[in-house]
């Protein structure tokens, strides 16, 4: 018997569709002939626990998962791996963060400026580059949604104070 | 009906703006299916944001020119440089980068350009010959009927496990699970929304698709620092001029490869999530057997050219005629079709096609024009290839996010669905990470809906449970869902197995019976061959295994 990533997903998943079908039971009935509204998900968390199990065991049964005992598992490693994808969430977070403030135009300007930057380097003249691929991706965009699909995209207060 | 067919005919050929949305998504989706790391899927996704502001029949048609246009745009890059674009496009890497490299590019170019050509035309013509005939038997199902489809149409997810088959109903199942989430269409009441307004509504299914599929991929693209900087393809081709004539002549003399590519293309197809990527190597491996020049393959054979593209271009066809006659996702891409259909308030399902001629019929010229904008297309994006393979990934990650957030406020004007993309970008990252399939996901977040609505139909008309395997068409599509469940086993099953040899003549047997319980003279005779069929495989399988 071993313990490996798929284990601990097995348990985070168990533990996801415990607290799905325990909230399940807080689903309304109004007492309508015909099929509850808890029916379904609870026919779909049930397959769902029954997969989870398996998965579990079948982990479980399996040989003791190299990654977690190698030096793949060591924080540098780790970090680096997720550096680029954790620099993504974050940035992104920011922007959405934000976007009630500086809307979807200077928003979307900063995001993919501030990405292209962290991701690509900070040397002087990929900066300049960086500024002027935003500048105009994002105008090109804006334009097309704002002007030719007539979405209105979030102005920003900024923009709507200015 | 022939006045539906030019009604349709001038949306879409009539109508200059749908020419120019299929002109443009033509184009992206060769750009998409050229670039490696992009898919076809992919490019169909990151279009359906800028349908929402479209008409049901231009952003349908906008789609299937990149659907169309991502089949061809494969072959560019692989033949140029050797590295396929999309894995659709793998088997035509083997005779077709030989034969750029021996010298005659224009040539290469050439035939995987009217091959793809020739395989959709003929595809296309299959697709209208045969999906409004399979419609006419949507007229026939119930809620019972309805239900078991989508059922069958769910354990597809197992086909698309890629090898971890429990991963892939965990997958499935977490969509299904996803589309539960807010009020329910029957009753109207809250599920699983713990107090969030914002949840009443429920995941919306574009914000949900370019997180699962778009976002999360591009996160994976950048993860390595130095690939992420680094040009998107290391070697790169040069415009060349492409051969047409005596391509098309070439092709025309081996008609033969070019209809059974075809046909295999086609039937790939409209297997459920058996698409293009199996239907190449299959007609690649069938043109090999049958040609007498099989020595000259992996060398810059033609026929090994032919038949990957005709066959990959021929699939989006057997695609569309599972989603057009009944309405399910064979794939992705028609997954996000049907998706589409849905923001128009347009329901997919068997009655389509009778309920939306002008729309149906729309479909099929759209992917008739769609293959002329492919060829006409082909040099100028060739150019602009060749310009998009110098821009390293990390650039194109950024500006896409950007892009992505875009397209899905505008789906609904709520920052919300944004939180919803990023929330699903990042479980699919993970879920990438730790080896779960997306695709079964995406299924069950189009289909769970239907599945629960028509459940609540079936039982609010009789709580007989066993009206589901008493109604032919049910118990047609149950079997049907028991059969490609086990599929996965016969293929990994020896060949020597008894169950590897019982498998299919069985099959045929226990498919016959629901026909049978149909009763119409037709369906009677199939029945009757299917298990004339059966018994003599059983005959010649179980002989086979006394004699060893």
């Amino acid at each position: 018997m071993s313990i490996n990533k798929d284990t601990i997903v097995a348990i985070f998943l168990l533990l996801f569709c415990g607290i799905m079908i325990n909230s399940s039971f807080d689903i309304e009935d109004p007492g309508y002939q015909g099929m509850k509204a808890s029916f379904w998900p609870t026919i779909v968390l049930c397959l769902l626990s029954i997969m989870s199990l398996v998965m579990l065991v079948k982990s479980m049964m399996a040989s003791t998962d190299s990654n977690l005992n190698s030096e793949n598992t060591n924080s540098q490693n780790v970090f680096l791996k997720f550096k680029n994808a954790s620099i993504c969430f974050l940035m992104f977070i920011l922007f959405l963060g934000f976007l009630d403030y500086l809307g979807m135009l200077i928003g979307g300007v900063l995001f993919v400026f501030g990405l292209l930057t962290l991701l690509g380097g900070f040397e002087i003249k990929k900066i300049i580059n960086h500024l002027i691929i935003s500048i105009i991706t994002i105008g090109i965009m804006w334009s097309i949604f704002t002007f030719g699909l007539k979405v209105i995209l979030p102005e920003g207060e900024i923009l709507r104070i200015w | 009906m022939i006045d539906i067919i030019l009604q349709a005919f001038a949306s879409i050929v009539l109508d200059p703006v749908t020419l120019g949305l299929m002109l443009v998504g033509t184009l992206a989706g060769i750009l998409a299916g050229a670039i490696p790391g992009f898919t076809i899927a992919m490019g169909v996704i990151l279009t359906l944001p800028f349908t929402f502001g479209m008409t049901a029949i231009q952003g349908l048609a906008t789609m299937l020119g990149v659907f169309v246009g991502g089949f061809s745009g494969g072959l560019m890059s692989c033949m140029l440089t050797g590295i396929p674009g999309t894995p659709s496009s793998v088997a035509t890497t083997f005779d077709g980068f030989p034969l750029v490299r021996s010298g005659r590019p224009g040539l290469a170019l050439g035939l995987g350009l009217w091959s793809s050509f020739f395989g959709g035309m003929i595809s296309a013509v299959i697709l209208v010959a045969l999906a409004p005939q399979l419609a006419f038997l949507g007229l026939e199902f119930g809620p019972w009927d309805y239900f078991s489809l989508i059922i069958f149409a769910l354990t597809i997810t197992v086909s698309l496990s890629g090898g971890n088959i429990t991963k892939g109903l965990i997958a499935g199942l977490l969509g299904l699970f996803a589309a539960t989430v807010g009020e329910d269409e029957i009753n109207g009441v809250a599920r699983f929304t713990f107090g969030f307004d914002e949840f009443k509504q429920g995941f919306a299914f574009l914000p949900v698709l370019i997180g699962l599929f778009a976002f999360s991929q591009l996160l994976t693209d950048v993860e390595d620092d130095k690939r992420a900087k680094s040009p998107l393809m290391s070697q790169s081709g040069s415009v060349v001029k492409v051969e047409h004539r005596q391509a098309i002549l070439i092709i025309l003399k081996r008609w033969v490869n070019l209809f059974r590519s075809s046909f295999i293309g086609i039937f790939t197809g409209i297997l459920p999530a058996a698409g293009g990527s199996i239907s190449n190597i299959l007609a690649y491996d069938q043109a090999k057997k049958a040609s007498p020049n099989r020595s000259n393959f992996g060398k810059g054979e033609y026929d090994g050219v032919i038949a990957p593209e005709a066959a990959n271009n021929a699939t989006a066809g057997g695609a569309l005629i599972m989603m057009m006659a009944l309405g399910i996702p064979g794939d992705i891409v028609t997954a996000v079709m049907l998706g589409a259909l849905m923001i128009h308030n347009i329901i997919p399902g068997p009655t389509f096609i009778q309920d939306e001629p002008l729309l149906a019929y729309g479909v099929f010229i759209a992917f008739f024009v769609a293959h002329f904008f492919m060829v006409g297309l082909q040099a100028f994006s060739l150019r602009i290839f060749l310009l998009v393979t110098k821009i390293p990934m990390y650039v194109l990650a950024s500006v896409i996010l950007a892009y992505c957030a875009i397209g899905v406020f505008a789906l609904h004007n709520v920052v919300f669905d944004i939180w919803v993309m990023f929330f699903f970008g990042v479980i699919g990252y993970f879920m990438k990470k730790l080896g779960f399939p997306l695709a079964p996901m995406i299924l069950g977040v189009v289909l769970g809906k239907l599945a629960e609505l028509n459940l609540a139909r079936a039982s609010g008309i009789s709580d007989d449970l066993l009206l589901f395997i008493t109604r032919p068409w049910s118990l047609f599509f149950l079997l049907m869902a028991v059969i490609s469940v086990i599929f996965p086993f016969y293929q990994e099953a020896r060949k020597d197995s008894l169950f590897s040899k019982l498998y299919v003549p069985m099959s045929m047997i226990v498919l016959s019976l629901p026909l049978f319980l149909m009763g119409s003279p037709v369906r009677m005779i199939v029945a009757t061959i299917l298990v004339l069929t059966g018994v003599y495989f059983l005959y010649k399988r179980t002989s086979s295994l006394k004699t060893t």
